[in-house]
């Protein structure tokens, strides 16, 4: 059983992982359809507003996006979506894994930084739970689902975290852990946490005001 | 679902036309990460106090999301929860923002087609009626 999941099950769920992320990008090109840039003109004698170059730039930007009007959920969502992929391709244990099944492996952090990594990411976590329960606006669209994803991105860093520091049974945490981390993958592409593909698919592909690139006022 | 009184509703015609937009739909509902930060894109957000039922989100969810999640078999009673919705808190500006891309004026106006297609609209001549904002 131990070696079931610790060796196929791992392809297996990797390759639904990935094969789930390319049907999705299908599905969303399939839905999709190119159209006609809209030329919208500037009334005669309103400026044009150019944005200023270098740091400024970056600056005029992220004032003109969601940072403006929700720096700390900006702030903690990005730490938490980097943790969410750096900590597990880049934890030590895991390379020395990959590294025995296949001969090669990625680069490791050292084992205190991936730790506070995992700190930072917990952090996150409850401050995410934390909106769910108390924030007015976020509660009123809140359904039971939504905590049940916040404990499916989290399990895996939850009982990883268990078993590194030997809290608990280390040998049932190890097996929850790895069961958490294949789940997680497995159903990534397939629950609510498709948006790891629509994040990048639409500003890559819908020309509009928030695009990566040139993106223009379509209203 | 068997007991909801869907007197005076199409419920065969509301399936229908849902099934023309399905894939859209579904995928909408299901990429929506019930993030909230779309709220803030809302004028009329804004305008009332941060209202929560008037963020772009809660809109679509409590419209057309209800009309998926039935699979169309709705009373009038629901219909017309979703006309106060869709007319009374949106007037379809198209400028809400979702980070995932969600068009999320098209599955309103989409809930508006139902709506009307129902005979449930807003009476404008109506006093007292409702009217975005």
């Amino acid at each position: 059983m131990y070696d079931f999941i610790r060796g196929p099950m791992v392809w297996i769920s990797l390759a639904i992982f990935f094969g789930g992320i390319l049907y999705q990008v299908f599905r969303f090109l399939a839905l999709s359809r190119t159209v006609e840039e809209q030329q919208i003109k500037r009334p005669t004698g309103l400026v044009a507003e150019v944005p200023p170059a270098g740091t400024e730039g970056f600056l005029y930007a992220l004032k003109l996006s969601i940072f403006r009007t929700n720096p700390v959920m900006v702030v903690v969502t990005t730490i938490f979506h980097f943790c969410l992929i750096m900590v597990p391709l880049f934890l030590l244990g895991h390379n020395i894994l990959i590294e025995r099944a296949i001969g090669f492996s990625l680069f490791s952090f050292s084992e205190s930084f991936s730790d506070f990594l995992t700190w930072l990411f917990l952090f996150c976590g409850i401050y995410f739970l934390y909106r769910r329960r108390f924030s007015k606006r976020v509660r009123a669209i809140t359904s039971r689902n939504d905590y049940l994803m916040l404990l499916l991105a989290t399990a895996p860093f939850i009982t990883g975290f268990l078993a590194y520091h030997q809290i608990l049974h280390y040998n049932t945490m190890i097996v929850m852990h790895i069961l958490a981390g294949e789940a997680m993958l497995i159903l990534a592409p397939f629950t609510k946490f498709v948006h790891m593909v629509y994040f990048f698919a639409v500003r890559f592909t819908v020309k509009s005001e928030w695009a990566l690139g040139s993106g223009n006022r379509t209203w | 679902m068997s007991n909801e009184n869907t007197a005076g509703v199409d419920t065969d015609r509301i399936k229908k036309r849902l099934d023309s937009r399905k894939a859209k739909m579904k995928l909408s509902l299901a990429a929506c990460a019930h993030c909230t930060l779309c709220a803030e894109s809302c004028f009329l957000f804004n305008a009332r106090d941060n209202d929560p039922t008037y963020m772009p989100s809660y809109k679509f969810i409590n419209s057309i999301g209800v009309l998926y999640k039935k699979k169309g078999v709705v009373d009038r009673a629901t219909l017309e929860d979703i006309r106060d919705v869709v007319w009374g808190r949106c007037v379809l500006c198209t400028r809400c923002y979702c980070p995932f891309g969600i068009d999320i004026p098209e599955m309103i106006a989409f809930a508006r087609n139902i709506c009307r297609e129902q005979g449930v609209f807003p009476d404008y001549e109506e006093k007292g009626s409702i009217h975005a904002g």
